[in-house]
């Protein structure tokens, strides 16, 4: 029997609703794993580690996923301490209206589309890049990463803030009462009972940064290469979404193109289903502790 | 009060699954499906429009992409038109043993091999297929070794299905799907590579000889010790080396409104169109 009682249309919707959004998910993931199939069994684990793609002939990952890890890299060390910095001057320095404020702009940030990101890295960013660094183009890892970390900003930000609110204030106030100033305050006292809030704020942009398609995309360059040395993020490169943008249409539906570029979508999907996982459990059971405090101080 | 929200939401739900069918039914329309090459795609928005304004009851929908993107919506089922601005492979035929494909030739176009405006007011007003085919690889990499300024070669390919590059690539390399390791960019839609070129002053690409402008110049190609510009009159006469007929394809014969739209185009007002977007007419 239904656990939920008697029958009502309502509930028949919200079941089937949640029914529907939990098997979306799994369909995806099956879809991935049938689709990729193929190319595992004809590349072997040369799909991972093999640096040549060309249509046709050989598919190798291995310059997206690097693509990926790096400029995701660049971006959360951009990212982070910006969003940190903001996040403990929102938080414990500015008036409560002001801080409103501030959150909503970051908000706006966070809903901009991508495309517009994108259109604005490729005007403003990528001729800044190469004017800056003397460049011979200004399409490359680094102007990709620069761009994501504008983009995971305000995601980074706003959950950090949250982190740093929830720290109880019974924190703050032995803190001051053992004679620490404010700023040791923050440092001692606040940034350590939100580090675990932090850490998954940034898991949860690392996310965001690795799935971003459109603004990548367009500043890259596109070229499935690894650079020569690895670290020269000033050459331009790939990433597995602006390689899945720029070839999907293409493979559509049929081959070990079409397979290999789901093959690229199941490693994205994977990682990013990880990271979110890992950030979700850190931030789970601290925001849980947040509300209780809050809670225990009301009954006061 | 939750039961009533419940069920208005179900009412909701319900009235969709219902209505949506039924108000796609209510304004018939009928629809041609076109996709593929960026270098047709001119022609074909252009002649649309006035194919539609004559005949409102079509509706014709054109998804850019790229010559390869044309040939496999084409054998998915996807469209009713391709358009490709290259042959069909030989492969692709493989990859669609349903599909008898027909192609209907609308107009001739050239490849040019374009360089930024700042190198070819620097002097370089010229490039052989030997001298193209070492920047590509990346034996050349710098201007001066071609006549031109001491500026470092900026290379931008294109992605490896696109009509232009097989185009380009048969003439420079003997291999429409040669390597080019000299690159340094790869771009798509002929738009992305001449903002591109344009935002650069230092590259070379290649380009349909429509998408020439004052910022991205068309070098001559040095033959026999003799250049030629890419120029309608050089198309015409047959006498530039990378020219290319522009085609529709289709599933075999094609019957009412999509037959007629391709005639349309082969008509000598639809060829005015194929003149007007900077290619040549066939009729």
């Amino acid at each position: 029997m239904w656990p939920l009682g008697r029958w009502r249309p309502g509930v028949a919707f919200f079941i089937s609703s949640f029914l529907i959004s939990i098997s979306a998910t799994g369909i995806i993931f099956i879809f991935l794993i049938v689709e990729s199939f193929p190319i595992f069994q004809h590349e072997g684990l040369g799909f991972l580690s093999g640096s040549e793609w060309y249509p046709g002939e050989v598919y190798g990952a291995l310059p997206m996923i690097y693509g990926t890890g790096i400029v995701t890299f660049i971006a959360v060390s951009f990212a982070l301490p910006l969003a940190l910095g903001s996040a403990v001057i929102t938080s414990e320095v500015l008036s409560r209206p002001t801080r409103l404020v501030i959150k909503m702009m970051m908000e706006l940030l966070a809903g901009i589309p991508g495309v517009v990101y994108g259109l604005l890295g490729i005007t403003l960013l990528t001729t800044a890049v190469k004017n800056t660094f003397n460049l011979i183009d200004g399409n490359s890892f680094f102007t990709a990463g620069i761009l994501l970390s504008i983009m995971i900003l305000p995601t980074v930000m706003t959950l950090s803030e949250d982190a740093l609110r929830s720290v109880p204030k019974e924190y703050r106030d032995q803190a001051l009462a053992l004679g620490l100033n404010r700023s040791e305050t923050i440092f001692h006292a606040v940034l350590p009972g939100a580090i675990k809030g932090i850490a998954g704020a940034v898991l949860l942009g690392i996310g965001r940064a690795m799935g971003e398609t459109i603004s990548v995309m367009l500043v890259i360059g596109s070229l499935d290469r690894i650079p020569q040395p690895f670290y020269n993020i000033f050459t331009t490169g790939q990433t597995i979404t602006s390689k899945l943008g720029r070839e999907g249409a293409e493979a559509l539906g049929v081959g070990y193109h079409w397979n290999a570029l789901a093959g690229l979508g199941l490693i994205l999907f994977l990682a990013v289903m990880g990271i979110t996982f890992i950030g979700n459990s850190i931030v789970g059971p601290l925001s849980g502790r947040g509300i209780n405090t809050k809670r225990k101080q009301k009954k006061r | 009060m939750r039961l009533k929200i419940g069920f208005l939401y179900s009412l909701i739900l319900l009235s969709e699954i219902v209505l949506l069918p039924l108000s796609s039914l209510g304004a018939e329309k009928a629809t041609i499906k076109m996709a593929g090459s960026t270098t047709v795609l001119p022609v074909a928005t252009k002649a649309a429009g006035k194919f539609m304004a004559v005949h409102p009851s079509i509706n014709i929908t054109i998804n850019p992409g790229g010559s390869g993107v044309g040939v496999k919506s084409l054998g998915n089922g996807l469209v009713d038109i391709g358009m490709i601005s290259r042959h069909i492979t030989d492969e692709e035929i493989k990859n669609f043993p349903k599909i008898d494909f027909n192609v209907h030739v609308i107009g001739r176009d050239a490849v040019a091999c374009v360089i930024s405006s700042e190198i070819y007011n620097a002097g370089v007003k010229k490039l052989s297929r030997e001298q193209i085919q070492k920047i590509y690889t990346g034996e050349i990499n710098n201007w001066k070794e071609v006549g031109g300024p001491d500026k470092r070669i900026f290379v931008i390919d294109k992605e490896a299905h696109r009509g232009t590059r097989h185009v380009f690539m048969a003439y420079i390399f003997g291999d429409e799907n040669a390597r080019a390791k000299g690159a340094n960019l790869i771009s798509g839609s002929n738009n992305e590579e001449q903002t591109k070129i344009a935002l650069s002053d230092t590259a070379i690409g290649m380009l349909s000889h429509a998408w020439i402008n004052k910022d991205v110049k068309g070098v001559g190609i040095e033959v026999k010790g003799s250049v030629i510009e890419p120029s309608i009159k050089n198309i015409q006469n047959g006498s530039y080396p990378i020219s290319r007929n522009l085609s529709l394809i289709t599933d075999g014969e094609l019957a009412g409104f999509a037959k007629e739209f391709i005639q349309y185009i082969l008509s000598p007002e639809g060829q005015k169109i194929v003149e007007t977007s900077g290619y040549v007419a066939i009729r």
